[in-house]
């Protein structure tokens, strides 16, 4: 029997709580999502995308309601390193090469010497940077660091992928190009992937799903499925329904930014 | 190449210039010994190496055992060699006891915080003043007492730097460990104490300084006739000044070349770090 990748249910978020700045980032949060699916969450700032994504984690705990990843506990699916994750900044670390940052996590789950250097090559490949291997971080452009984070995360094949904003620092054409690569890397991996975005066009591009959210409290507002055709490519872009779906998205953030403000 | 050779070369001009200007205008002003000896009169007292008038005094000042180490070399030498030794032995005190209390305390972060402002008001006491204390504690002409001030003195600099670095750690970076499973010890070893390597060093280039500083300002309250410190006060007190201002300089090219070889370990240790970017 297979579990979902993620199920939360009746979730619930409020930080400082029983304090006079006491603030609901997620309110009654249901949401399944099945292995191989590509969710994008999208809303305005401080809808708690973010937040939900730390709680799927277990960077945060959640002050109500069950999470449970690939049918465990969050903790568990953390302690069993179910899920890699990419921040918005790539957190490469400053004192490693290209190669020892994708090794990283390689190290700690204590991997032999020749898997880590097979798998590091081969994630290396995979994002295209092998040439770059003995590089520092600051050597590389943004787009670049950004590409180590992916091979980083993936190097110990999670079954689920967590990125928050990962391109939300990029400019238009190196998104749009490094967009195209994770949808190669999600067909190639078979990962679980689970985006935070504020771009309504990526969330259309790379989903099979988009999860639309309002703020104060943060809440779940609709469930989009975006049946565009796989693998997409810069034919998809110009497809009219990729236009109505991307309609759709906006529509739905205008009414759940209503929904917020009426509260 | 060509830019490396030039940018060695033009300090080097201008010390060289420096030089025969000062010892032109002491000749031409014929300005008292006292007051400014000439360059070429301290280098001279570099580079005797038989008992000369100095070292003569020197050693027949000191006791039996120091004559005897000091035998054969440059006073001026020997005694930058003893207070060297002392230098390095409170250096190597102060900030090995100054890491051990910064690990420590970062395991647990609470005691560390609690502790951080004490360090930071004693670091800004002058401690140099206690050096009488400890000439008393461990005997004055034991070298002990000359590396115990230079230990305390060191000693915060560089557990204080130390303690940041480790504590200052991006978030998302320890965000990133924790989505590993990763143990305390792991984060400590994979990212705090390579956090805090920049740190640690800037530390340290502030104790190499304070290594010498605190030695020769112990030897001037008291210590053995061959020590730096010692040397320097009893040629003032005698006029012989152009042997005080040659000894005056070797401390400082001593303190100069410490600072240099930390310099050194750092860009050995961190090629990755941001200082070194443009090379």
């Amino acid at each position: 029997m297979t579990h979902p990748a993620v199920s939360i249910q009746n979730t619930n978020m409020i930080f400082g709580q029983g304090t006079s700045n006491e603030v609901q980032a997620l309110k009654d949060i249901d949401l399944t999502i099945e292995p191989n699916e590509f969710i994008s969450l999208i809303g305005p700032s401080g809808c708690g995308k973010s937040t939900l994504l730390r709680v799927m984690a277990e960077l945060i705990s959640p002050t109500g309601g069950t999470v449970a990843i690939n049918g465990k506990s969050a903790h568990q699916a953390r302690l069993d390193r179910d899920y890699g994750m990419v921040f918005q900044a790539a957190t490469l670390y400053d004192w490693r090469t290209v190669a020892k940052n994708v090794q990283l996590p390689l190290e700690l789950m204590g991997y032999s010497t020749a898997k880590k250097r097979e798998r590091t090559r081969e994630m290396l490949e995979l994002v295209e940077l092998s040439d770059f291997a003995k590089h520092y971080p600051w050597q590389l452009s943004g787009g670049m660091q950004q590409r180590v984070a992916i091979a980083r995360a993936l190097a110990f094949e999670p079954s689920i992928l967590l990125m928050d904003e990962p391109f939300g620092a990029l400019d238009e054409m190196t998104r749009e190009r490094l967009n195209m690569e994770l949808l190669d890397i999600w067909r190639k991996t078979k990962t679980t992937v689970i985006f935070v975005t504020h771009s309504i066009t990526e969330a259309v591009f790379l989903s099979t799903r988009v999860i639309v959210m309002s703020a104060r409290p943060g809440q779940i507002t609709q469930d989009i499925c975006i049946d565009l055709k796989q693998p997409r490519g810069t034919e998809t872009r110009e497809d009219v329904s990729f236009f109505e779906l991307e309609k759709e998205v906006r529509d739905a953030l205008r009414a759940s930014e209503k929904m917020g403000a009426g509260h | 190449m060509k830019e490396r050779l030039q940018r060695i070369l033009a300090p080097l001009v201008v010390l060289i210039v420096l030089l025969l200007l000062w010892e032109g205008l002491v000749t031409l002003f014929d300005v008292q010994q006292f007051l400014l000896p000439k360059p070429s009169a301290i280098v001279s007292n570099l580079i005797t190496r038989d008992a000369s008038a100095t070292g003569e005094q020197l050693f027949r000042l000191g006791d039996g055992l120091v004559f005897y180490r000091g035998a054969g070399l440059n006073p001026i030498l020997a005694a930058a060699r003893f207070t060297l030794k002392e230098a390095l032995g409170g250096l190597a005190m102060g900030v090995t006891t100054g890491l051990l209390v910064a690990l420590a305390t970062a395991r647990w972060l609470a005691l560390s915080e609690a502790l951080l402002p004490f360090a930071i008001a004693v670091n800004s006491m002058p401690i140099i003043a206690f050096a009488p204390i400890m000439n008393n504690w461990f005997g004055i002409d034991n070298p002990f007492s000359k590396m115990a001030i230079v230990a305390l003195m060191v000693f915060f600099p560089i557990m204080i730097n130390t303690t940041r670095g480790l504590m200052l750690v991006d978030a998302n970076s320890l965000e990133l460990m924790r989505s590993y499973a990763a143990s305390e010890f792991e984060i400590l070893r994979r990212l705090r104490i390579p956090n805090a390597l920049p740190f640690i060093f800037s530390g340290l280039k502030v104790a190499a300084s304070l290594s010498m500083i605190g030695a020769i300002v112990g030897e001037y309250f008291g210590g053995p006739r061959i020590a730096l410190g010692v040397y320097i006060t009893q040629e003032a007190s005698m006029f012989r000044f152009s042997s005080a201002w040659a000894a005056i300089i070797i401390a400082c090219v001593i303190g100069i070349s410490l600072y240099l070889i930390i310099v050194l370990l750092e860009r050995l240790c961190m090629p990755w770090h941001s200082s070194f970017r443009s090379s």
